[in-house]
């Protein structure tokens, strides 16, 4: 069966698509569409259509969502894309994230967005509505950016009951609902608050990203600002998941492990990127070390070292790293350098993408296989 | 009375594809209404949700910031220009 596979990169300045085969091995960038503009977010739509959503913003006109309905080649504005009402006050800058909904509601996508809240579409993406029990929260006044700002940067659907939702808010937490978004509560219960130098005790906790486990909804992980954490109650209570990992939460001097993307295969394999800090942001000595810790192991371990011969002083950016689906599986990383990284091999060996580009934003991949590959 | 619109390359999506037409109307208040009336995203580019011109945003009436005009029931002439531009700021 002919598989095609493709990375959708977003960058500060536009889009790049990559496309290879099931090996994986030769990859053929295209681009920039959308020169010029941020692209935050980006979902290749499914296995059977050519269909594009991103994310695109800029710092003078504004954000909006845009899509391809031929693979890049030609894009068109989504009119009435998400936007907060006027009484609102809010002021939409970026679509950080956009997602399919559950498989049982084909048409709807998802969108979480700066300045923080949630959309829904139910219509393929044609219109957009607020999810305003989430913006309306009781505990939205205490709500206070993140150094990315006040961001809704994680969406996840639970895989057998489309009302149970989690997303994950800089520098606010984790919400989850329970009845399809009428209602939300906080599930922050052992991380550690943030000075946020808010006084609501449920908010203020700075979630980078967040993870489901694929065979089992009740496990999430997560790369938070201090630490990184697990939790077996579909997020009722988190615990630390350190063992292995660079930073220390007890000494002062190193500080938690610190760092933005993670990300699990479908095996259960995870893969984070740490830092040197939460003040340098940038890789440890230079070296781009990529830590896996494979299914039932209880410990990280420093599986890749993706540039040996040469320092990187860079960050990977929390959608900046995904998996694909395949078997093996596909790591993949963009830089804030630019530059992309791919590996199938769990995370050990990796090739470097052709080309160099901006800032990179996010990095999602898109698998066809059949018909719609060829 | 016709008047002439330009706007900046990375908007032309929002209006069919065009960076520089011409809409006609008799002041500039009119304008500027039938500009968001014919291309809405363009409107959507420029003004935030509470309606206030984005920060780094520029509207300029033959050479003249339109935010700093003290009314916009001006009559539009033969030749005049509207121009939407990024205002300055980095580099």
């Amino acid at each position: 069966m002919t598989t095609r596979v493709r990375l959708l990169v977003g960058t500060t300045k536009g889009l790049f698509t990559f496309e290879s085969d099931a090996a994986r091995r030769e990859w053929r960038p295209s681009g920039p569409h959308l020169g010029g503009w941020e692209v935050y977010s980006a979902l290749g739509d499914g296995s059977q259509s050519e269909r594009i959503f991103v994310g695109t913003s800029h710092m003078a006109y504004g954000p909006s969502i845009r899509v391809s309905d031929n693979g890049g080649q030609n894009w068109t504005q989504i009119a009435e894309g998400p936007r907060y009402p006027e009484e609102s006050g809010f002021a939409l800058n970026r679509v950080w994230q956009i997602v399919s909904g559950h498989p049982s509601e084909p048409d709807t996508l998802y969108a979480g967005v700066d300045e923080a809240g949630l959309f829904v579409s139910r219509d393929k993406g044609a219109t957009w509505t607020e999810v305003a029990s989430l913006t309306s929260h009781p505990t939205r006044s205490d709500w206070f950016p993140g150094a990315g700002g006040l961001c809704l940067h994680t969406i996840l659907i639970h895989p057998d009951n489309p009302r149970r939702m989690w997303v994950g808010i800089s520098a606010v937490g984790v919400f989850r609902t329970d009845d399809g978004g009428e209602t939300w509560r906080t599930c922050n219960e052992g991380l550690a608050r943030v000075p946020v130098g808010t006084p609501h005790p449920e908010v203020g906790y700075c979630v980078h990203k967040m993870v489901l486990h694929p065979d089992d909804p009740d496990t999430l992980y997560m790369q938070y600002h201090q630490g990184v954490f697990q939790s077996n109650d579909g997020a009722e209570t988190w615990f630390p998941i350190e063992d292995g990992l660079p930073g220390d939460r007890i000494s002062t001097e190193l500080g938690a492990p610190f760092g933005f993307p993670i990300v699990i295969s479908r095996s259960g394999d995870r893969f984070l990127v740490p830092l040197e800090s939460s003040d340098q942001r940038t890789m440890r000595d230079g070296r781009l070390l990529v830590y896996g810790r494979r299914r039932g192991s209880d410990r990280w371990e420093p599986v890749g070292d993706v540039v040996p011969d040469e320092p990187r002083h860079v960050n990977v950016l929390r959608d900046a790293m995904t998996v694909d689906s395949l078997e093996p599986y596909g790591v993949y990383f963009g830089t804030t350098s630019g530059e992309v990284f791919c590996s199938i091999d769990g995370g050990v060996g990796w090739d470097r993408l052709p080309g160099q580009y901006g800032r990179i934003l996010c990095v999602k991949p898109w698998i066809q296989e059949g018909e719609h590959a060829a | 009375m016709p008047l002439e619109v330009r706007i900046p390359p990375m908007l032309r999506d929002c209006a069919s594809g065009q960076t520089r037409f011409s809409i006609t109307a008799g002041t500039l208040e009119e304008a500027l209404r039938r500009l968001f009336e014919t291309y809405p995203l363009l409107q959507v580019h420029l003004y935030d949700e509470t309606q206030r011109l984005r920060q780094h945003v520029l509207i300029f009436f033959n050479g003249e910031s339109v935010a700093r005009l003290d009314h916009l029931d001006i009559p539009v002439r033969t030749g005049d220009q509207l121009t939407i531009l990024q205002a300055v700021s980095g580099g």
